[in-house]
């Protein structure tokens, strides 16, 4: 179910799992024939379709340089599916989805192939009895997306189809610029094009069941808000590590690094989660608002050298088996000085987490795959048992794993049998996948499936993206003038000393993952 | 959120004591020797109280396969009163599922309570079931078919249950199911769930679906016959829930109702419009729901199931209609039924449960 329930005049939707159906609609997908279109995009669609979510009248268009007809792009659409799908293809739903597939080819800076596709589009309106709305996804190269927006403003595809008066939508995949003056550049370019309402910035962590569930958690349950807050929080952990290295992917890794590619969106879109207020409700803007206002109380990082740790892998071994260090990836320079793993202390300075560090980390090529936030309580204000003979007690630790052993376990303090008062701690643990067996949706099938609805709750907005830009850039300059130097760290270890240290000089250490 | 159960093992299978304290006991005793060794954990989960009653082997199946399925979307105690004729006294046995995932650690998922009782006895059984009820959690009562030697352990219970499950499409007299579906909220505030009703989620979610366009309100306006057909020896509780439900949500008055063995004709009114509904039982005649057509002016719309791949298919019958096959949601009876669990209370459902009856006189 999505978050925003939209009004319905239809009473036959009344006690159904979807307040309503997306809209009759046409999805074209620039860079039809890349892999982002094969193994998330067009499986998402197929599994949206079967079960059916997808309004009578839909269909996609792919568009990408290659040459092919429709039955081309179809059936190399139904090896992807069948490859990539969370549900095997049964013949007659593909044959019926198949239908809505099209294709047009051109390249991205051609004129006189956007009136092609506008041509197609106006056909299909015809043929599918669609109403002339229109989504379109860039999962093209960055470089592409001024490009292509510029060409549909030009085309007039940016207002929808004509003839029935339609909306039109776009979807823009990460990375949003590469830092705060190119995401700003990105955005005005976009933005002569398209409204803010209309843009619909995508970020797939938002889209996991168990990144929404931090909002169920937090605001479903009575009993963890009133402890949420500088009183009792000590500080908070943001962890996302990865045990593959580059896979193919070096070259965009050399333009990115750690920094771009994971703590712009994902651990920062995760820490909103943690950090911000209470919503009156899931309409409209609301989750978006109170995201924004933690990004624009986040402190400044000041001393960069101080509070932020970059480093990147050499050799070494990962689930027993020897992999090459990062200058040794396919496509990465042999001196190259990307980093591919951050480690950093920020700081929310509201009423709420004033003198709480929050801390995050990621890299690529540590020992194990892991999404986590771990929240560690303060101590009890008396240690009445150390004066009968306990150790200090361990302190009250709350994680929430994202992925992928999805669940929430929180540790407290129980007496050991016996005479003595010795204090251990235990975890009681929660785990979706032993809890609830069923496999939910892929976060992608979610994702498009609000975006054709119009419900952008789970998308990030220009605000946040800027504001999280503001934050990372001067640590980019700095970085970029030799502050907190590239450290390196052997492939199947947790990162640098230095990152081991950033913790310790305020008194504590990483949570074991 | 991938599942990463890697099995679900069945701990016990042993007759116990009938006796509570007894039984809780050894549940506790199986949760404990879960857990294994040191390093691992065990977390004992019940989200709810599911209490079958019945009678014959026919309903003992029916329940362990639900006990198969359900707690993977809810993890919960099952306690079944089973009828069973030749028995002199009363029964248990007692079993639980441990769900082992991959990262390590166990689950106890389902503990399962089964007793037996001879139809002379069925006063027993309901005072043992209440005993064994975890405190503070829903209790889901199931009533695995007509009510028959089973009824006095059913009314023992009904007072404790926040929901009964049924199946009007097993009654002999659909009408009186639904009377009886009608009453449980009045005389023991129990809510009531039909699986029939839960069978026509695909069929009401694919119905809705064509009118959610701006048109939608006007084209339903237009509706000027609803076309029914489904399978079995008369119209059947499915057939006569969706026309129940059609007439609720359009806000239509039924008049003229006229019924044969093998069909039911009736004029609908809103003020002075006039929509015709046939429910027939067509040929061949597998039971449950085969098609629905509504016609207007404009178009028709037909959603129907393809029994050959067991899909839905829906075909809009106008100039530029086009068919559509989607997968139907299972409908056999255990997912049926944790869907439906997961589920709220229905209103909407009782309001077609009323229309239904009223169709039928």
């Amino acid at each position: 179910m999505t978050l925003a329930t939209l009004p319905s005049g239809n009473p036959l939707r009344e006690g159904l799992r979807l307040p309503r159906t997306p809209d009759r609609c046409a999805i074209v997908v620039f860079g039809a024939t890349g892999d982002l279109t094969a193994r998330k995009l067009v499986p998402a669609l197929y599994n949206l379709a079967r079960t059916h979510l997808l309004p009578p009248g839909f269909s996609v268009v792919g568009f990408a340089r290659r040459d092919y007809s429709d039955d081309q792009f179809r059936e190399m659409m139904k090896a992807a599916v069948a490859e990539y799908s969370r549900e095997p293809v049964q013949d007659d739903i593909w044959d019926s989805f198949a239908r809505c597939l099209h294709y047009v080819s051109g390249t991205f800076d051609h004129v006189d192939a956007y009136a092609r596709l506008g041509e197609r589009l106006e056909k299909q309106d015809i043929a599918h009895n669609a109403a002339g709305n229109r989504l379109f996804y860039l999962a093209t190269p960055p470089n592409a997306y001024e490009t292509v927006v510029h060409r549909l403003g030009e085309a007039g595809l940016a207002r929808g189809g004509t003839a029935a008066g339609g909306w039109a939508r776009l979807i823009v995949e990460k990375p949003y610029g590469r830092d705060l003056e190119s995401a700003r550049r990105l955005d005005q370019s976009i933005g002569l094009v398209f409204r803010e309402r209309h843009i619909y910035r995508i970020d797939h962590y938002l889209g996991k069941e168990t990144v929404q569930n931090i909002l169920v958690f937090r605001f479903g349950n009575g009993i963890f808000e009133p402890v949420w807050d500088r009183r009792y929080v000590d500080h908070v952990q943001v962890s996302v590590g990865e045990t593959v290295g580059m896979e193919g992917r070096g070259a965009y890794y050399e333009e990115a690094g750690a920094l771009r590619d994971m703590v712009q969106n994902h651990l920062l879109q995760l820490l909103a989660l943690i950090g911000m207020e209470p919503v009156a409700s899931f309409r409209g803007d609301a989750v978006r608002d109170e995201k924004a206002k933690v990004f624009h109380a986040m402190r400044p990082v000041g001393d960069v050298e101080r509070d932020t740790v970059r480093g990147q892998y050499v050799a070494g071994a990962i689930l027993g088996r020897q992999v090459s260090g990062y200058r040794d990836e396919e496509s990465v320079a042999p001196h190259s000085g990307v980093e591919t793993y951050v480690a950093m202390k920020l700081q929310i300075e509201n009423w709420r987490w004033a003198g709480v560090p929050f801390y995050l980390r990621t890299g690529k090529r540590l020992p194990k795959r892991a999404t986590e936030v771990a929240i560690t309580f303060k101590r009890p204000p008396l240690q009445l048992f150390r004066e009968m003979g306990a150790d200090n007690p361990t302190p009250n630790l709350l994680v929430l794993r994202i992925q992928p052993d999805e669940g929430i376990s929180l540790r407290f303090g129980a007496k050991v049998p016996g005479t003595r008062s010795d204090v251990r701690p235990v975890n009681m643990d929660f785990r979706y996948g032993t809890s609830f067996g069923v496999e939910p949706p892929e976060a992608y099938e979610r994702l498009l499936l609000d975006a054709m609805i119009g419900d952008a709750t789970l998308y990030t907005r220009w605000d946040s993206v800027q504001a999280a830009w503001e934050l990372l850039t001067p640590v980019l300059h700095a970085w970029a003038e030799g502050a907190s130097p590239l450290q390196t760290y052997e492939a199947g270890t947790w990162g640098p000393d230095a990152a081991r240290e950033l913790l310790e000089q305020d008194g504590r250490e990483w949570h074991r993952m | 959120m991938a599942s990463d159960v890697t099995a679900i093992e069945r701990l016990e299978d042993r007759p116990i004591p009938v006796d509570p304290a007894a039984i809780e006991d050894e549940f506790t005793r199986i949760w404990r020797e879960t857990a294994g060794g040191y390093d691992e954990s065990s977390v004992r989960l019940r989200v709810m109280n599911l209490v079958g009653v019945g009678a014959g082997e026919d309903a003992l199946g029916r329940f362990e396969s639900l006990m198969e399925v359900l707690p993977q979307r809810h993890p919960c105690r099952g306690i079944l009163a089973l009828v069973r004729p030749g028995l002199s006294r009363v029964s248990a046995t007692i079993s639980a599922h441990s769900w082992r995932s991959a990262s390590g650690g166990r689950n106890v998922c389902s503990e399962e309570v089964l007793i037996f009782g001879p139809p002379a006895d069925d006063a027993a059984m309901p005072s043992l079931v209440l005993a064994l009820l975890v405190p503070e959690l829903s209790v889901i009562c199931w009533r695995l078919g007509p009510e028959g030697d089973s009824a006095g352990v059913l009314e023992g219970i009904l007072d404790a249950a926040d929901v009964l499950l049924f199946d009007s499409a097993q009654d002999g007299d659909t009408a009186a199911a639904f009377r009886w579906a009608l009453r449980l909220g009045g005389d023991h505030g129990t809510e009531p769930r039909d699986l029939a009703w839960g069978r026509l989620t695909t069929w009401r979610e694919l119905i809705a679906q064509s009118f959610d366009d701006d048109d939608g309100p006007n084209r339903l306006r237009e509706i000027a016959s609803i076309e029914i057909e489904g399978g079995g020896g008369r119209p059947g509780s499915e057939a006569l829930l969706l026309a129940g439900w059609i007439v609720s949500r359009l806000g239509l008055t039924p008049a003229d109702v006229e019924t044969g063995g093998r069909w039911l004709r009736a004029t609908l009114y809103a003020q002075s419009r006039a929509v015709t509904l046939s429910v027939i039982v067509g040929e061949p005649n597998p039971p449950g729901l085969h098609s629905v057509r509504l016609r207007s002016g404009r178009s028709t719309l037909l959603v129907e199931h393809h029994a050959a791949s067991g899909h839905m298919h829906v075909r809009e019958e106008s100039p530029t209609g086009e068919m559509r096959a989607v997968e139907q949601i299972a409908d056999q009876e255990p997912p049926t039924i944790a869907r439906m669990l997961d589920e709220g209370r229905d209103d909407v459902y009782l309001e077609a449960l009323r229309d239904a009856l009223a169709l039928l006189g």
